[in-house]
């Protein structure tokens, strides 16, 4: 049916925020996603994607691109929840049909399979969006904290300590399966009105735009891209200042413990001066005190610098940490006291080529900073992991 | 002949000292490993009253043999430091060891403690025992001399 633009763009103009009282039976061309919209849900599934791709089969090096996806979702659930107030009506949450009698109906009249189109949302969907905002929402949350946690990075890193985001990324894990399923329920849903049920919703995520009864129709007289543009350009300033400055604080449970010169001397001439959170103080000093048997070989000291290089372990040993290393290895004693026969280390490293270890960058296994970028300071992120030569594991 | 060990080191560091106190003191890498040179020489002649000088070749010999006699993954120096005493030479945690030889690493020699902390280690560890003030000064003539 030809579409009478005239009298829409006069209507646009004189209401505004109006339903049409047109009383034929007329379909206009209206658009019920505005641009900001569906660039937010665009840039959404490109985000989800590459934090889904990362975070179920990413190794943990990949740490950063997951995290630079998750702080994007942050951002685009901050725009999108401040879009369902200030958005065009279709956008906002007040639009959405989410009386439970209304889906509950819907869900019925699928199951006859049969389902008028919906202008907006239709109640099954409504709800489906409130779980996917809130879904991701769970996620960023608990990923922000597993990430100051174990980490000690991110804006919350100050703030968390490691058993808290140990918790929280469990919890992360248990929403990111979640997702999984909502996500799926979504697309299905997709399927079902865009293909069985032949209702237009997939170009209307594209162009914005839907056929519908004149009468229903509600229209907005401008457009809203300005208003998202500097919505999103506001969000993003906001938060990642914000973030920034929280980022910038030191981590909690780790402090900068200058060596003394004699610790990088003496035990660094033949190996990588290990940080002293890695082991126990009691390992330390029993290390301290057989250092002519040490690992094959005689690593003897004079009395003064045994002294001096034991004190420093001990005042810094793993009890003084709360960071991921300290934690999983550095609090576990083994009987030859090295790092690399604790379970957490054979686990981390299982799997390992012999060759990465072995090649002459790196040297030896028990050469952490061939690998690790931070293992001097003790913090072991798994994002400052760079294989040497594009090796891989 | 049976290689001569020191029991009671306190002795030879007094001669050594004293050898020491007759140079000039000066700052410069060489000078301080001659004065390190002139210890171990008074060490030997007081030992050996027949003392002719260091080998560079005995101490070519002592590098490159093979003793195994001390800790069983360090059988001899080669072992860390690698056959050309001028490469690079690798820890057996893999870490780089600068040249041995004083040609490619100046700052080589210069400190008596560490000098003798590094015999005292890795003699026990290639060896199984101390080595001798003649090892000593034959090693450091190679080293310096190449």
């Amino acid at each position: 049916m030809k579409l009478d633009m005239a009298f829409i763009n006069i209507f646009q103009k004189t209401h505004g925020h109006q339903y049409a009282d047109a009383d034929d039976n007329r379909t206009v061309k209206v658009q019920i996603w505005d641009l900001p919209l569906r660039l937010f849900h665009w840039s959404m599934v490109a985000a989800v994607s590459v934090a889904g791709f990362t975070g179920f089969v990413g190794r943990p090096w990949w740490l950063g691109a997951h995290v630079f996806a998750g702080y994007s979702i942050g951002i685009l659930l901050v725009f999108r929840f401040a879009w369902g107030v200030l958005g065009s009506h279709y956008s906002t949450f007040k639009s959405f049909p989410l009386a439970p009698r209304g889906a509950l109906n819907h869900v019925r009249s699928l199951l006859r399979r049969s389902s008028r189109a919906h202008t907006g949302h239709n109640p099954v969907g409504a709800w489906m969006i409130m779980a996917l905002l809130f879904t991701l929402l769970v996620l960023v949350s608990t990923g922000m904290f597993a990430l100051g946690g174990q980490e000690g990075l991110g804006p919350l890193g100050f703030l968390v300590d490691f058993q808290t985001g140990r918790r929280a990324a469990d919890l992360h894990e248990i929403a990111a399966w979640a997702l999984f399923g909502v996500v799926a329920t979504h697309l299905l849903g997709v399927f079902v009105e865009a293909c069985l049920l032949r209702h237009p919703v997939l170009s209307a995520m594209i162009t914005g735009n839907k056929w519908i009864s004149a009468t229903k129709a509600r229209f907005h007289r401008r457009s809203y891209t300005a208003r998202g543009v500097g919505l999103l350009a506001v969000t993003t300033v906001v938060l990642l200042s914000g973030g920034l400055i929280l980022a910038s604080n030191p981590p909690s449970g780790w402090m900068l413990v200058p060596a003394p010169a004699a610790y990088s001397a003496e035990c660094g001439s033949c190996h990588h001066a290990y940080h002293p959170s890695l082991r126990t103080e009691k390992s330390w000093r029993s290390m301290m005190s057989n250092l002519s048997e040490h690992y094959g070989e005689d690593a003897s000291l004079d009395a003064e610098t045994t002294t001096a290089i034991e004190t420093f372990l001990a005042a810094n040993a793993a009890g003084k940490f709360d960071t991921e290393a300290s934690w999983r290895i550095g609090r576990t004693d083994t009987r030859s006291l090295r790092i690399t026969d604790t379970a957490f280390w054979k686990k981390r490293h299982d799997g390992i080529a012999e060759r990465v270890f072995k090649q002459s960058s790196v040297g030896s296994k028990i050469n952490c900073n061939g690998c690790h970028g931070d293992a001097a300071s003790g913090r072991f992120a798994d994002q400052n992991i760079h294989f040497p030569n594009g090796d891989k594991k | 002949m049976k290689p001569r060990t020191i029991e009671n080191p306190r002795p030879m560091l007094i001669i050594m000292a004293l050898g020491l106190s007759l140079l000039p003191i000066d700052g410069s890498a060489s000078d301080l490993r001659q004065q390190i040179f002139a210890g171990y020489t008074q060490a030997a002649k007081s030992k050996t009253p027949d003392f002719a000088g260091f080998s560079a070749k005995r101490g070519q010999e002592l590098f490159l043999s093979r003793p195994a006699a001390g800790k069983p993954d360090t059988p001899s120096c080669t072992s860390c430091h690698s056959t050309d005493p001028a490469a690079k030479g690798l820890t057996r945690a893999g870490k780089e060891i600068a040249p041995m030889v004083v040609s490619k690493s100046p700052e080589r020699y210069t400190d008596i403690k560490k000098v003798e902390k590094w015999f005292r280690r890795n003699c026990k560890g290639v060896l199984g025992r101390t080595c001798t003030v003649m090892e000593k000064g034959d090693f450091l003539t190679f080293m310096s001399n190449r």
